[in-house]
């Protein structure tokens, strides 16, 4: 048993924590926080050349061949912003799925491009339904002379906007699974992305409106999809989770800080043990996300079965993220609401990660599923 | 990080080795409801006898130091010998012992040469069962103002005089490891001490507190408790541990450890057998544990208990393998209190009233779903209730008090 980081997991932290404090404080964070498209190509450019858009890739695909658990160390600390940019849906969600899915010509083709930042993925799965399952898919394409032909609409597509690449959840049969996954072009005529407006960080609309796709786009083989999707989200979630972990991180230590630091009654507010509830609430969240989290990493890494760790961990990070940020908001009061001071940007990514991949109580469903009671 | 322990051969023989030692030693009745009192008696005997078997092997305190009596185990073989003991439903020791445990673990601290030798060996190998003596009737979550029980030297002696409440379980016990004031005038935190000293001197008389929990011997709680009056109980200076008017320092290794500091590994015996409980039982028809408002509880419960042992795990590791700690003694405390309160609304939704009796028809079996009802309740408060565990906390994130509390030391001599 060792529950500590390795030495080379010491030396990404530290790497990828003095990144952020130089490329993405709070103001540079804060400041992205209206553009349309979540991808800054100068922070884009340097994350490649470190070598983090490929980090769960092969070295045979471009990529630097790490474990999950190194690549958390790195998403820990892009959470802690939080950074946004499509290094989850592109460089973990996008390149796991095309891994899983396609064929090697495909994966040569594509996934180089990944991990040097030239192509940028993300995977559309739900549709208006809002359902996370296969079920919920069903943009089916038409077929017409041996390729396809896409109408319809995919929602909560995170960071369509700043994508070159759309892999795309299409049904292709009446059998439940029946799921086949598109490699789309995001500049192809009759594509359109627009991220939605209001309290959601980069989650998109891309309609699809008498969109040509060649059959050369089919992702490895027909109704193969839903399997391989399963693989991909069962690697890339708990990546989701430890960027979770790291936004929790930053969220506590923001608040402890503040306790200490903001003085009413003539003394700093942590004295008051109505405060201190709030900060152990916190805390208590924080610590359940990051164990469950990693937990199901070493799971994973290790090649023990983890479906129902890995459900059980979005479950517990989602509704962490979530309260954590409420705790924070009882801690900072009128601070907490200002932009400029940062809070916002974890409160809205929190919102927006409570749902994206599945809410907590969908994957509390699939986890008693999993362990078969 | 790797959340298992990965065994040798070598240790893989010595789990063979433990496991059919028990499967010899372990006697089947242990695991019966006693039927009355005098079962009861006879249950904890049988306990005893077991612990006094495994001490003398070196397994009852496996990674106690080896020339003070106890295993001289390292870690690894610990854990197998406590999922050993697991198997049958029993910690080590497999009966109640607090004040052996938080006691032993405090004079290895605190204590001098000579007494690490004249009281950790009994302790360790079985032969005396030790209570831990802190609440009294004014002093309960402020532990600091323990003021009504009372030691006053007189030449080689000390005289104790006053109560203590919430002590113990049933059965009666050989030793007595309690907190006193030694100095009533003296300043809070500079005027106590503590004492590890035979339960059967004169002046020390005991009665039973009747309370809402049930069950005796489990290992390492108790829901029957005493209380215990010092009548002029005259015990050898000897016996105090850590030096006059310095309890408040021996405490903080005492309470971290009761704090959760230790960590625990282990399953969830209430999770295990509630399953099984909602598989096996059907309402419409239908195993409960096929119904979705069931299964919906079922997983929330399911991952507070996964978190509960995420911590337990954590603790253990950190405390074996010397790592600093903050927080995470009071937390875990913190986490299986709230966690078993709260569980007991959560199974009494998921299962209906059949969770209230100890019917042997219509309840649980052996009504153990009862039992958590009760005990779920119980243990917010030994050991600092849930809030005192959130004070803890708030002072080791460094928040409480102007400067920031640090964790009780845990590691003594070896």
């Amino acid at each position: 048993m060792d529950l500590a980081l390795t030495e080379s997991q010491e030396m990404l932290r530290t790497t990828a924590r003095s990144f952020m404090e130089h490329e993405a404080p709070v103001d540079v964070v804060v400041g992205l926080q209206k553009a349309e498209s979540s991808l800054d190509p100068d922070l884009w450019r340097k994350a490649a050349r470190l070598g983090w858009l490929g980090i769960v890739l092969p070295a045979e695909y471009g990529g630097s061949g790490d474990s999950l658990s190194d690549a958390a160390v790195l998403y820990e600390e892009l959470g802690r912003g939080p950074l946004p940019g499509p290094f989850f849906s592109s460089g973990v969600l996008g390149a796991l799925t095309v891994l899983e899915a396609a064929t090697d010509e495909q994966r040569r083709r594509i996934l180089p491009a990944v991990a040097s930042g030239e192509r940028v993925l993300t995977v559309a799965i739900t549709e208006p339904n809002t359902s996370w399952g296969p079920g919920g898919i069903t943009l089916a394409p038409q077929g017409r002379n041996g390729s396809f032909v896409l109408n319809g609409t995919k929602l909560f597509v995170s960071d369509a906007t700043s994508a070159t690449d759309l892999i795309v959840a299409v049904r292709t049969g009446d059998g439940p699974g029946d799921v086949s996954l598109l490699h789309v072009d995001a500049k192809a005529r009759g594509v359109t992305a627009r991220r939605l407006p209001g309290f959601l960080s980069w989650q998109c609309e891309v309609s699809f409106d008498n969109v040509q796709v060649p059959a050369s786009a089919l992702l490895g083989e027909a109704q193969r999809g839903w399997a391989a999707l399963a693989g991909a989200l069962e690697r890339a979630v708990p990546l989701l989770c430890a960027y979770i972990v790291g936004g929790c991180q930053a969220v506590y230590e923001k608040s402890v800080l503040y306790t200490q630091t903001r003085v009413q009654f003539g003394v700093p507010i942590g004295r008051f043990q109505r405060v201190q509830d709030h900060v152990v609430r916190l805390v208590n969240h924080l610590d359940s996300a990051r164990w469950a989290t990693w937990e199901a990493l070493w799971k994973l890494d290790t090649g023990r079965p983890a479906t129902a760790s890995v459900h059980m961990a979005k479950a517990i990070a989602s509704e962490a993220y979530l309260e954590v940020c409420n705790a924070a908001h009882e801690v900072h009061a009128g601070m907490g609401v200002l932009i400029e001071y940062g809070l916002p940007a974890h409160t809205q990514m929190s919102r927006t990660l409570f749902h994206y991949l599945g809410d907590p109580r969908w994957h509390k469903r699939r986890m008693a599923d999993a362990l078969e009671w | 990080m790797d959340f298992e322990v990965t065994y040798t051969e070598e240790q893989q023989r010595f789990r063979r080795e433990v496991r059919g030692w028990l499967e010899t030693n372990v006697p089947a009745s242990v695991s019966r409801t006693p039927t009355s009192p005098e079962d009861n008696y006879r249950r904890y005997l049988e306990l005893r006898d077991l612990g006094r078997k495994l001490g003398a092997k070196g397994w009852l305190y496996p990674t106690a130091p080896a020339k003070y009596g106890g295993g001289g185990l390292d870690v690894d073989h610990a854990i197998i010998l406590e999922e050993e003991v697991d198997r049958f439903d029993l910690s080590l020791p497999p009966y109640y012992d607090s004040g052996g445990r938080l006691g032993s673990a405090s004079i290895l601290v605190w204590g001098t040469e000579e007494q690490r030798q004249a009281f950790l060996p009994a302790i360790y190998r079985g032969e005396v069962r030790t209570w831990q003596l802190l609440t009294e009737p004014g002093a309960g979550s402020d532990l600091a103002g323990v003021r009504m029980t009372t030691a006053v030297r007189d030449g080689d002696e000390y005289v104790i005089k006053g109560q203590k409440i919430f002590v113990g379980s049933d059965n009666g016990t050989d030793r007595i490891w309690m907190i006193v004031c030694t100095d009533p005038n003296g300043k809070r935190h500079e005027n106590l001490s503590w004492f590890m000293i035979d339960a059967n001197l004169p002046g020390i008389s005991m009665q039973p507190m009747e309370l809402m929990g049930t069950g005796g011997e489990g290992g390492t709680d108790s829901g029957i408790k005493q209380t215990v009056f010092f009548d002029d109980v005259r015990v050898p200076a000897f016996a105090l541990v850590g030096g006059e008017n310095k309890g408040w320092t021996v405490a903080t290794t005492h309470l971290e450890l009761e704090h959760g500091g230790g960590g625990r590994i282990g399953r969830n015996r209430v999770w295990d057998r509630l399953l099984r409980y909602c598989q096996e039982t059907k309402r419409d028809g239908v195993p409960l544990s096929q119904q979705q408002d069931v299964r919906d509880s079922l997983a929330d419960i399911y991952i507070k208990t996964e978190v509960q042992r995420l911590f337990g795990l954590r603790n253990f590791y950190l405390t074996y393998a010397r790592k600093p700690k903050s927080y995470e003694g009071p937390q875990l405390s913190y986490y299986r209190k709230t966690t078993g309160l709260w569980m007991t609304g959560a199974i009494l939704e998921a299962v209906g009233p059949a969770a209230l009796t100890t019917d042997p028809t219509w309840g649980s079996s052996s009504g153990f779903l009862e039992t958590q009802q009760r005990n779920g309740i119980v243990s917010v408060h030994p050991g600092g209730t849930t809030d005192i565990q959130r004070v803890q906390m708030a002072r080791r994130i460094g928040i409480g008090r102007s400067t920031r509390e640090k964790a009780g030391t845990v590691h003594g001599a070896e």
